[in-house]
């Protein structure tokens, strides 16, 4: 028989297991607190201009074994001769491709034996050349590249072999339904003007001379039109000191370049269908012309992109895939250049619901829907920049990208330091300004698809002009008139 | 409080003294200090249920990435119920206890942070990078799922359908996902190494609650399963978090190896299929020894890097840039119970081409069985093995699911520095003793895709 006692003891046990179960059990139930915000310090970008007008600009991050390399030659795209289009891309592709007193097949083999390859992107303002090497390989790198930046010789044979591997890269990419899809957008966008330029199709590369690529070399393959980043560890007087020894006597040359003003925001209803035979479904690319990053907008556009299409969570995503189940994806994101920017939309939904996805995307975007926003959701929006924001700095390439677009886009370091405090400054009345300014214009809208499939699903539309691939246009649907 | 000027200097000069102790001591007979890159710290250690957790903190950035891996994988799958493995990696999204449905992502997403997960055929990780001010997050996150998830019939059916929807989709967009999973049969021909890791729809929709518990309690069990977490944290404050969050958690029964794969060659090495979705002719061209002798895994992989890594190996240079017989090139080393194969992918304009493709590799793994390697053409395939290894352990996402994968396949983390300096050591002496082992005709496997 149990004493009293005894049993005393048992429920005691019993009381005290039960309640650290309970205890178990509570720190389950809810999301622990976060810790204090912790306070990001990104390595500074310190830069310095050599004698001969090249800027150098360095992110020192001692913990680093590679050092990440990249060229911003100041001049893209737009600054190919109207009448010569891809000139820039052509001149980008001939870096490497032979310097006096080296053949193309020894840069080659000096890079390779580096581990890696001079990779470059012309963009419309821009062209950058990025070469990540080890540590110890730098002294080698700038060799090269000084060899190959300043004694390019443009070799007849190498300029027709970059013309044609040109070629069938525009060919392969626009096989790509977003590519043609944003291609033309840029093209409706940047109608009469020079950015218009790099929206080519590949046939024009035929015209393009050996001459007109080493004037477009000259003109703008200068030190003082270009901006040299190096990331990893090195500090700016070791960085300036190397890199002066591979590039001091590149030459500087005055530049007649004028300021470009930017294209003007799109004002009419546009709605376009790029015919792609055979696309099993409906790709849809829609924007606008937005400010640049330099101007005071920018981070309450930033919180509003976030909060209209920025990731999964957001309210295109959630809308267009999770509550309607049109769209495989929904995004928005933007372009920026040095004095404008590209807002976008792109969304893959099915053919038949190509008309709802366009009306709820333009219903999502309309300034009377952002004005439904909360706090909330703006603290959200601003909660994911702000974590996010580290997280896009670790890769080295990353942090060195980040450190040519400050510098290039004059975009100043506060851009840079001061991300997170830029981002918390934002409330709901700057955005819901910034709104009123980027989503009142109409955007331009275009779906890319095969017309067979889509034809009959966009009807309603008062008006489509269907386009080819080429972006030639070959008629136009509009509604209740048979084609 | 503050401390007077004599004071701190004699805080300072105790310090100093302590200071130059610490660097007194001697090295341990034979140790080397580990080169840049690889001189992280590491901590491991077991809790009581058996959870291996590896912390390695590196705090350039206050970022901090926290991996669950589990041994578990198509391996552990039966005929019949393929793609339950692939599946489990769904319904972990799916809720559990404290945690509902998707809610998973959106806590992460909100906080900026990044997810994902994925599964090998015998391992499956789950991970999230956050700010290191979340991290507890990431943990609680982690430990609920594995405590408590979920698993419901509207849950279940949720995942199957996704998966469902997920296979019909990727046969559109990647029409030649197929022919990887056939290759995969052909060259592993055992069901359990060889069977497509996203299933079959009728083997999905046969899946039922029971199964998914039983695969669940057996494999996703602490015991079964190793967290690390890299980045920006405290140790010790990191320490009691994962003990609170996990050690709690009920060990499972002991999880037995796998069955090891048949090592005799299977009579079926070569195919040809004209019936698929492929826009371009195309194959799969494969070697497999059964075993490999000591340090021969370092040399395949050096091996691998020359003939078929990036835009300067030797295959892709004749095949892609030079002769342009070939669209597109992949190759790579892959290891399936202790069976390593090297396996190449090539896409031709057109069926001659594919041919002559074939040929032009045969030709190049012949000159590798004959001739030594450079050299230099070895110090570039180093240079290109040093930079990637050393960037996987410079970011914190990277380094973790190394560290959870070195320690699932059994590998001693405190070898890692070694280890990296064994494949810098390899010879072409070496990497002809292997390409002679390797390429020969019996341990070729290849599968021929002709555009319908």
């Amino acid at each position: 028989m149990r004493t009293p006692k005894r049993g005393r003891a048992v429920f005691l046990c019993v009381l005290l297991l039960y309640g650290a179960l309970a205890a178990q059990d509570k720190f389950r139930k809810s999301p622990p607190l976060p810790d204090p915000l912790p306070e990001l310090r990104l390595p500074p970008i310190e830069s310095a201009v050599l004698s001969n007008g090249l800027t150098v600009a360095v992110v020192w991050k001692p913990s680093s074994t590679a050092i990440s390399l990249q060229i911003v030659i100041l001049a893209g795209e737009s600054d190919s001769p109207p009448k010569l289009p891809g000139v820039a891309s052509v001149t980008a592709h001939m870096i490497g491709r032979g310097a006096e007193l080296l053949s193309a097949a020894e840069i080659e083999n000096r890079i390779e034996s580096m581990g890696g390859e001079i990779a470059a992107a012309v963009s419309l303002e821009r062209t950058v050349f990025t070469f990540d090497v080890l540590e110890e390989d730098l002294d080698r790198a700038l060799e090269i590249l000084g060899a190959v930046f300043l004694r390019a010789s443009f070799p007849e044979q190498a300029v027709e072999s970059a013309k044609r591997t040109l070629y069938y890269d525009l060919v392969e990419r626009q096989k790509d339904p977003e590519f043609v899809a944003k291609r033309q957008l840029l093209r409706h966008l940047f109608k009469g003007h020079p950015f218009r330029t790099a929206t080519y199709n590949e046939d024009v590369l035929k015209n393009v001379s050996r001459e007109d690529v080493v004037a477009f070399y000259d003109r703008f393959y200068r030190p003082n039109n270009t901006i040299l980043v190096v990331a990893g560890n090195m500090n700016l007087q070791t960085a300036s000191r190397k890199v002066s020894h591979s590039f001091n006597t590149w030459t500087p040359r005055k530049l007649e370049k004028t300021f470009l003003p930017p294209p003007d925001p799109n004002l009419e209803k546009q709605i376009t269908l790029v015919d792609i035979p055979q696309a099993r479904e409906a790709t849809i690319f829609l924007g606008n012309i937005v400010p640049p990053a330099t101007g005071p907008d920018h981070f309450p556009f930033m919180v509003l992109n976030q909060i209209l299409g920025g990731t999964p969570g957001s309210r295109l995503f959630m809308n267009l895939r999770e509550s309607k189940g049109y769209a495989y994806y929904a995004f928005s994101g933007a372009d920026l250049y040095k004095n404008c920017g590209v807002f976008w939309i792109r969304a893959r939904v099915t053919p038949e619901t190509v008309l709802p996805s366009v009306q709820e995307i333009l219903r999502e975007i309309s300034p009377a829907a952002v004005e439904k926003v909360s706090s909330f959701e703006i603290e959200q929006a601003k909660s994911f920049l702000i974590g996010n924001f580290p997280l896009k700095n670790e890769a080295l390439p990353d942090l060195a990208d980040r450190a040519a677009r400050v510098r290039s886009f004059e975009l100043g370091d506060d851009h840079w330091n001061r991300y997170a405090q830029n981002i918390i400054l934002v409330n709901l009345e700057r955005v819901l300004e910034t709104a009123r300014k980027v989503l009142e214009p109409p955007p331009v809208v275009v779906i890319a698809g095969d017309v067979r499939l889509i034809g009959d699903h966009i009807r309603d539309f008062d008006k489509v002009d269907v386009y080819d691939i080429q972006g030639n246009l070959k008629w136009t649907i509009k509604k209740g008139v048979d084609r | 409080m503050t401390r007077s000027g004599a004071e701190m200097s004699a805080i300072r000069a105790v310090l100093g003294l302590i200071w130059a102790a610490l660097l007194c001591v001697p090295k341990v007979s034979g140790q080397v200090a580990p080169p840049k890159g690889l001189d992280f710290p590491m901590t491991q250690y077991r809790l009581k249920n058996g959870l291996n957790v590896v912390l390695s903190e590196d705090d350039s950035l206050p970022v901090v990435s926290v991996v669950v891996a589990y041994g578990a994988g198509p391996v552990r799958e039966q005929p019949g119920k393929s793609g339950l493995a692939y599946l489990m990696e769904n319904l972990m999204f799916q809720g559990s206890e404290n945690v509902s449905p998707m809610q998973h992502i959106n806590y992460v997403q909100r906080i900026g942070g990044e997810f994902n997960a994925n599964t090998s055929f015998d391992k499956t990780y789950f991970y999230e990078t956050v700010p290191s001010n979340q991290l507890a997050l990431a943990l609680w996150l982690e430990s609920d799922r594995m405590a408590s998830l979920a698993i419901t019939g509207p849950n279940l059916e949720r995942a199957k359908e996704a998966l469902v929807a997920e296979h019909r989709q990727r046969r559109t967009s990647e029409p030649y996902m197929d022919s990887f999973f056939l290759f995969d049969s052909l060259l592993f021909p055992d069901f359990a190494y060889g069977h497509p890791l996203i299933g079959t729809e009728e083997d999905l929709k046969r899946i039922d609650e029971a199964d998914v518990r039983a695969f669940a309690s057996a494999y996703y069990v602490p015991n079964n399963a190793v967290l690390c977490v890299a980045g920006n944290f405290a140790v010790e404050k990191t320490r009691e978090l994962i003990a609170k969050y996990f050690e709690t958690i009920p060990r499972g029964a002991d999880v037995l190896p796998p069955p090891p794969p048949r090592t005799e060659p299977p009579a079926d090495r070569e195919r040809v299929v004209r019936d698929l979705l492929a826009p371009s002719p195309a194959f799969h061209l494969g070697f497999r020894v059964s075993r490999l002798q000591t340090g021969e895994a370092r040399s395949l992989r050096i091996l691998d890097i020359l003939l078929t890594q990036g835009k300067s190996s030797r295959l892709y240079k004749k095949l892609v840039k030079k002769e342009r017989i070939a669209l597109y090139l992949i190759g790579g080393v892959e290891e399936r119970g202790g069976i390593p194969a090297l396996r190449i992918f090539a896409i031709s304009p057109n069926d001659v081409m594919a041919d002559l493709c074939k040929k032009a590799v045969a030709a190049e793994i012949g000159k590798l069985r004959t001739t030594l390697v450079s050299e230099a053409e070895l110090a570039k395939a180093k240079v290109l093995f040093k930079g990637d290894y050393l960037d996987r352990m410079a970011r914190s996402l990277p380094r973790a699911l190394f560290l959870c994968e070195s320690v699932l396949s059994g590998e001693s983390l405190e070898d890692i520095p070694e280890e990296f300096g064994r494949y810098l050591r390899v010879t072409p002496m070496m990497i002809n003793g292997l390409a002679n082992r390797l390429f020969k005709p019996e341990n070729a496997y290849s599968l021929d895709l002709r555009a319908k």
